[in-house]
């Protein structure tokens, strides 16, 4: 590439660990419609997740499959490996939660089979002809990948750390859901943008598909709320809006519209590695003692 | 200033824009993405159910039956199975013979094998009234399909899923049933297909110490056209029926010849030429990977689906909790699952 940047960021000291998917399993027959108590608003914000990741890391699994053959660092393959098993994992467990929304009274399907659309007909493979062009896309949906990655690594920290969400009294099978992914997102934060830079690493491609990152993420995100807020069966007149995500920035039951603001710059740093933000300690502590991670480690030795 | 200008016409734009866009998007609030047909995401799962044993019950020599109950059950078609998970971890299939509009409960019936592999005989001696076994499924490869008359043929224990299809023919039509058996009272439900009779003489019970061998001939000698064949009995009785009607639909409740559960297949990877043995102590994956060392995996537990391949031959006795069933009919998961009969083809 001959646009590649001279400087390869590096890791900071060790925040690498190996990956494994853990299966876990959550049962939701507990969890209420509203699961942080009396805000609607904050839970359908936070439930946006359940309608975009299934479809979307499913779509990862399914760009990084792909990818795999341009690899030629066994470190980094197996890395790839792992955060493929841990993906798939985690587009299973928050698709699981779908079924339960439907029985509370509010079908996610109108939306998600528009997010089906996105990630298997717009963001898929599409007819092009062997070599330059598919290349191309390829790297293209690997940058938009690192991009995303940003974000869920970013929400990832953001969650394990909201202590908020306790306070209120919010649903533990859920928030360990919440968690456990988050944690493992931390866990792998690198891995999306270390295969960026191995397999392409150009910087205005890096920029052009964080603007299409971000602004399909606002978007997104913004259409699922006002989706969740207008179609929720116990809300008159339920309705989503920017005052309304701010104020509970503040109140920190949601991500702050500063800290969204200030990691913009950051991703879009010459300096930028993963491993700047965030702590693997903290992840792998979370997962060494979330009720579901447990569960899967323990299932897992009883069957070997 | 025509820069000044330019900003001020490119605001106002945006702003147009933005106030025809909310109009759209309120009118019609899923505007303007479009959508699959066919959502992927939030489809029901082949999902792993533990179900409490509630009646373990003699119902003919050495043939017990179970019944396993929980509450919003799947419902299931005639001819489909359970896989039980039994207290030992083995894994076994059992075709349900209920009611597939009850859904509170799930009824297997199944006989003791006596140099079989170990899965009856645990059912038989260790699974009790009380205890919880997991199952997975139901799932269907033994469809009811439509068809202008119906010859059923089955052996011993394999009544069990002719039995569901029998209740499940709407009255009038054209059926026949040959169930045959080594005596009388090995047979399980003879009482209630008699019933299901109704004197008419469409089924004609061999008790192998009475009569003799089933009488394939005469059977077969007054097929009406077009009828559609099941069999479900031991692998001799399948053969031969298959001789008679080559369209035969099969349900085989235990292996094609010798192979264990666990034991050693041959797999084809017909894209690359090749033929490899598995061994018993190894999954497919670890065998295809020493030939093809890119092949992709990643959780090697049946719950990640990075190393489903394409089936183009062969059964398989799928072990992960991954694939829908409509997955499974062509594709399988080569960490966990294994070949049902001794031999299976894989796109790759």
């Amino acid at each position: 590439m001959s646009n590649k940047q001279a400087r390869v960021p590096l890791p900071v000291e060790d925040e690498r660990t190996p990956l494994k998917a853990r299966k876990v399993s959550f049962s939701w027959e507990d969890t209420p419609l509203h699961w942080v108590p009396g805000d609607p608003f904050t839970t359908h914000t936070i439930n946006v997740l359940h309608l975009l990741l299934p479809a979307g890391e499913r779509w990862f699994v399914h760009v990084y499959k792909q990818v795999l053959p341009y690899i030629r660092d066994e470190r980094l393959r197996e890395d790839v490996i792992g955060f493929i098993g841990q993906e798939a994992m985690h587009s299973q467990a928050h698709d699981e939660v779908l079924p339960h929304l439907k029985e509370l009274g509010l079908d996610p399907t109108p939306y998600t089979a528009q997010v089906d659309w996105l990630f298997e007909k717009l963001l898929g493979d599409r007819t092009l002809p062997p070599g330059r062009a598919r290349r191309w896309w390829l790297m293209e949906r690997v940058a938009l990948i690192a991009a995303i990655e940003h974000y869920t690594a970013f929400l990832g920290n953001w969650v394990l750390n909201a202590e908020e969400l306790d306070r209120r009294g919010a649903d533990p099978t859920m928030l360990d859901l919440l968690r456990w992914h988050g944690a493992e997102e931390v866990e792998h934060r690198s891995v999306a943008f270390e295969l960026f830079l191995h397999v392409d690493g150009g910087y205005r491609r890096r920029v052009r598909t964080w603007a299409t990152a971000f602004t399909a993420l606002v978007f997104l995100w913004q259409r699922g709320a006002r989706f969740f807020m207008e179609n929720d069966p116990t809300l008159l007149d339920g309705k989503a809006s920017f005052r309304a995500f701010y104020v509970r920035g503040r109140r920190g039951v949601l991500p702050s519209t500063g800290d969204m603001l200030r990691s913009i710059p950051r991703y879009l740093s010459r300096d930028y590695h993963p491993s700047q933000e965030g702590s693997t300690e903290q992840a792998v502590a979370y997962l060494a003692s979330s009720p579901a991670a447990v569960a899967a480690l323990a299932a897992e030795k009883g069957t070997k | 200033m025509p820069r000044l200008r330019t900003v001020v016409a490119v605001a106002g734009a945006a702003l147009l824009a933005r106030r025809a866009m909310r109009r759209r998007i309120q009118a019609s609030p899923l505007w303007p993405m479009p959508a699959l047909d066919e959502p992927v995401s939030g489809r029901p799962r082949t999902r792993a159910l533990r179900l409490l044993v509630t009646a373990h019950e003699k119902v003919a020599d050495g043939v017990v039956r179970l019944r396993l109950e929980g509450h919003d059950l799947p419902r299931w078609e005639p001819g489909a199975h359970l896989d039980l998970v039994l207290p030992s971890g083995l894994v076994r299939q059992y075709s349900l013979c209920g009611d597939p509009e009850d859904t509170s409960s799930y009824t297997v019936a199944t006989r003791l094998v006596e140099d079989g592999r170990g899965g009856s005989r645990e059912v038989h001696e260790q699974v009790r009234e009380g205890m919880e076994l997991e199952v997975r499924g139901p799932r269907n490869r033994f469809p009811l399909v439509a068809a202008p008359a119906y010859v059923f043929v089955a052996g011993g224990i394999g009544i069990t899923p002719v039995l569901p299809m029998l209740r499940a023919l709407p009255e009038g039509t054209d059926w026949r049933l040959l169930y045959g058996g080594r005596t009388r009272a090995s047979m399980p439900f003879l009482e209630e297909i008699e019933k299901l009779d109704a004197g008419q003489g469409r089924v004609s019970v061999v008790a192998e110490d009475e009569d003799g061998l089933p009488d394939l001939d005469t059977l077969f000698a007054e097929v009406p056209e077009g009828a559609a064949v099941y069999c479900c009995g031991p692998e001799g009785l399948m053969a031969a029926v298959e001789e008679w009607a080559p369209q035969v639909h099969l349900e085989r409740f235990a292996p094609r010849s010798s192979t264990e559960g666990n034991g050693s297949f041959e797999v084809e990877l017909r894209r690359s030429g090749r033929v490899l043995t598995v061994p018993a102590d190894s999954s497919v994956l670890a065998s295809v990977r020493a030939e093809l060392p890119d092949t992709l995996y990643s959780c090697e537990q049946g719950f990640c689906g990075t190393c489903q391949q394409r089936v183009l031959e062969g059964e398989v006795d799928h072990r992960d909790e991954l694939l829908t069933d409509a997955e499974r009919d062509d594709s399988m998961l080569i960490c966990v699952s294994r070949a049902r009969g001794g031999r299976l083809v894989l796109d790759m």
